[in-house]
């Protein structure tokens, strides 16, 4: 299992990525479409997947799909969008029983594969229009998942830290798109837009499972044989510099304060350097071996978590964690030296080494689920390159310490949020 | 044991330990569990070794988990982080569960793991400044609405049996937590007797077994008599028939749940309950139901509304619900739609497909590792083996579904928990 995808392209320009295993009980299919982060289409694209999973020609409403998914021995099927750099990615998804393991025919995986195909490709419409009801309906859904991030503290602290240090720059746009824009989109507007989404913008999809190559190939083939006219998209812009630090608080009724610092590291998936960021961040606040955790939570009792992570397309690291109110300087003080601390090399072999391990220990458990296998080989391909983990594994034993200090230097402050009470 | 080309090996030491393997040779990860029943509800109990009744804080459980990380030499997260292996543990009502998983330094970490869980070391010190640490935790939870619906919820079902109290106590109780009560909860409840270990993924049963041996034979038999636990006397009659408070949150959450009092059983006639009571959830309430899509159209729910049932020996109850724009709206059709159900509504075909389904997602299920095991130690300490869920499933008739629709859902031990917006 060493480039563990075979790359195929669909005669329309599709490509498919199989990876045949009978490692797992299931057989996944995952559907990328690729579109550029913009302020002006975010909301319009985000709706996409909600309203297409709605009903379709042949499966026309949600309950109609549910009802067949649980024949199929309760197939798993879904539709989302993931924010990956300054790319929106509208993701689609089905996972179906291996049928070796029920008492029936050989049918889940043509059947999962036609609904698959019927959501994507022909949507219920009413003239030249998306149904009405599903787009006023998910419109509505689509607003409530935009302000649920409000109940969710945790997560809202993430993102307002990140919306805050990208102010202006497309990565700033919330993955779901805005609520203001929601009340103006029509379904007539929404039809014409999807269809110059799914004839022009990139599309990968990917199977896992234990599948025949050339079957799987030839069937889908079949199935997606939409004529299209791809269009290149942008990439993703890496800020380097930071002109001057910023400090954002808001307020809420809350009990704890959630603290967010976001740094701009200058390095991103792709770049050489970029193994060295990633040992540089599970030193930073990559697990309980970390500086965060070892330092804000063990030695000083501060926080329950503290722990930081990369965004790899955008060179972005961000740093978290949930504190008392009045200890706010302090906990900025012990993030700052941590940072410091690496910079200047202060970096003892446990911490490098166990830093280190347990890199490699999670991505080789990342190996033995089929979601991660395919969202880590899906980072690559938005990045250009096509890496198996194995690869990533070899790269990151390679890292010096001399290497993480190096990519240190680029690692710089840009914004402070904190969440206070009222 | 075989099922689905999965073998189980179980062997019981001179201690009293019993210890199950499931090899998954072709995975990379090793995921391993050491489980006591011991949870947030064991509040309450006789000392085998000295006769004495106790009565302990509110979270000592959580607390005791917290600690058992301590050891004379340090931390054990700092052992794991060195070996490259991923450390943790959790507590939920019924039990404590100690966890790792592994790549690469399977038998020094299953080593560890022994050696931690039963090495108790506690100093007045550190149980000082956990405390700091749990009342973030506490705090976070404090923070997140759906936990808080959630523990309303209980604290309406029930009046006083100790499921109606969060795991982690409260910032107030976990105070009175000190060092020789940590000792007592650890002598009563961290008996061999009372344990399993789970070990499931790339590594061979008879390996696994030998290392336990070693090192449980040198702990001598240790004998204990069953230890008791006193729980408060509890009515059928639920505590309060709603709570309802304001928490910041951008939009109503609501949660509704039945008592039940078919109680006082373990075993396979518990799983067998637990199985027909989440059929009947999923035929009156699952995606494929009527009532969900009218709730879905109007928008009253949408995908994150969810419902399901916990049945232990002591304490059973269902809840239902999710965010909502109108929780009064919600309530009545919910609880219109189990009246039409009970009513003559229940259909044997929707019945039989939800049992597929169930069969479908047991079998998903055996893609995780985390999900074997975890489920495995659940299962375990409620007197059933996971394994006999497909035939447990198997043998549920359509009869049985109807009679227990009719016994569990009695509106007079119904239950409302809400959050309004502030």
């Amino acid at each position: 299992m060493n480039r563990l995808f075979q790359r195929k392209t669909l005669d329309n320009g599709i490509n498919l990525y199989i990876c045949s295993t009978d490692k797992f009980k299931t057989v996944t299919v995952c559907a990328f479409i690729h579109q550029n982060l913009d302020k002006s289409t975010a909301t319009k694209t985000a709706l996409l997947p909600f309203v297409l999973k709605r009903g379709s020609l042949n499966f026309p409403s949600s309950r109609y799909i549910s009802l067949y998914l649980e024949e199929l021995y309760g197939a798993d099927f879904g539709a989302d969008i993931i924010k990956k750099g300054e790319r929106q990615i509208i993701q689609f998804f089905i996972e179906m029983v291996n049928p070796r393991y029920t008492a029936s025919q050989n049918k889940i995986l043509d059947e999962g594969l036609m609904l698959f195909k019927d959501i994507i490709l022909n949507p219920l419409t009413e003239g030249h229009a998306f149904k009405k009801d599903f787009v006023e309906q998910e419109k509505d859904v689509l607003k409530r998942n935009i302000e649920a991030l409000f109940n969710d503290k945790f997560n809202y602290a993430i993102e307002r830290c990140f919306q805050e240090m990208c102010k202006g720059e497309p990565f700033s746009v919330y993955k779901y798109g805005s609520v203001s824009d929601l009340p103006e989109i029509k379904s007539e507007d929404l039809y014409d837009f999807y269809k110059i989404v799914i004839k022009s913008r990139p599309m990968d999809i990917f199977v896992l499972g234990e599948v025949d190559e050339g079957q799987i190939y030839e069937k889908l083939n079949n199935l997606f044989s939409n004529e299209r006219r791809e269009e290149k998209i942008a990439g993703t812009v890496v800020v380097k510099e930071v002109e001057r630090e910023k400090f954002v608080e808001e307020k809420q009724d809350v009990n704890q304060g959630k603290l967010s610092l976001g740094f701009r590291t200058g390095t991103r998936y792709g770049d050489e350097d970029f193994y060295a960021l990633m040992v540089f961040n599970s030193i930073f606040g990559g697990g309980p071996h970390s500086k965060l955790f070892q330092n804000v939570r063990e030695k000083e009792g501060l926080a329950y978590y503290a722990f930081s992570r990369l965004e790899k397309s955008k060179g972005l690291m961000l740093a978290s964690c949930g504190i008392d109110f009045d200890n706010l300087e302090k906990t900025i003080d012990i993030v700052k030296k941590q940072v410091d601390d690496i910079k200047e090399g202060r970096i003892s072999d446990y911490e490098f080494e166990s830093s280190k391990k347990y890199l490699v220990n999670s991505l080789k458990e990342a190996e033995d689920s089929p979601a991660m296998i395919i969202s880590l080989y899906l980072d690559g391909i938005i990045n250009g390159i096509e890496e198996s983990i194995q690869e990533i594994i070899e790269k990151i034993q390679t890292v010096t310490k001399e290497d993480v200090v190096k990519v240190a230097q680029k690692v710089k402050l840009d914004t402070i949020y904190f969440l206070n009470k009222r | 044991m075989n099922f689905m080309g999965e073998n189980l090996f179980y062997r019981k030491f001179d201690n009293g330990l019993k210890a199950f393997v499931l090899p998954k040779k072709n995975f990379n990860k090793v995921y391993a569990v050491y489980s006591t029943r011991y949870g947030s509800i064991d509040n309450e109990f006789v000392v085998p070794t000295t006769g004495e009744r106790l009565k302990v804080p509110e979270g000592i459980a959580h607390f005791l988990e917290h600690k058992m990380f301590e050891m004379p030499y340090g931390n054990v997260f700092d052992k794991y982080a060195e070996l490259g292996t991923s450390s943790n543990a959790y507590t939920n009502y019924t039990n404590t569960t100690y966890l790792f998983s592994t790549t690469s330094t399977f038998e020094e970490s299953m080593r560890l793991l022994l050696e931690f869980v039963e090495t108790p070391y506690f100093t007045k010190e550190s149980v000082e400044k956990e405390k700091g640490i749990i009342t973030q935790e506490l705090r976070m939870y404090e923070d997140d609405p759906e936990w808080q619906v959630m523990l309303n919820l209980l604290k309406a079902l029930y009046h006083r049996h100790p499921v109606r109290d969060d795991i982690g106590g409260t910032v107030e109780s976990i105070q009175n937590i000190d060092v020789y009560t940590l000792y007592k909860c650890y002598e009563t409840f961290y008996h061999p007797s009372n344990m399993v270990i789970f070990v499931a993924g790339a590594v061979d049963a008879d390996k696994v077994f030998e290392i336990i041996e070693e090192r449980e034979n040198k702990r001598g038999k240790l004998s204990q008599g069953e230890i008791k636990r006193i729980y408060p006397e509890e009515p059928y009659t639920v505590n309060k028939p709603r709570i309802d408070v304001k928490l910041s949150v951008s939009r109503p959450l609501f949660l509704m749940g039945f008592k039940d009092r078919d109680v006082g059983y373990d075993g396979i006639k518990l799983l067998r309950k637990e199985i027909v009571t989440n059929i009947l959830l999923e035929v009156i309430f699952g995606k494929s139901s009527l009532t969900y899509e009218k709730l879905y159209e109007e928008g009253l729910i949408d995908d994150r509304f969810s419902f399901g049932y916990e049945g232990q020996k002591e304490y059973g109850f269902c809840t239902i619900g999710g965010e909502t724009k109108d929780p009064e709206k919600l309530k009545d059709i919910l609880v219109n739609s189990i009246k039409e159900a009970k009513e003559g509504g229940l259909k044997e075909g929707d019945f039989e497909r939800v049992k597929k389904k169930y069969l479908g997602d047991y079998i998903q299920g055996f893609n995780s590792l985390e999900f074997i095991a975890n489920s495995f130690v659940s299962y375990y300490h409620r007197n059933v083996n996971i394994f006999d869920y497909p035939e447990v499933l198997r043998r549920i008739t359509f009869e049985e579904a109807k009679r227990r629709l009719n016994e569990f859902f009695d509106f007079d031990r119904m239950a409302i928990s809400t959050v309004y917006p502030k």
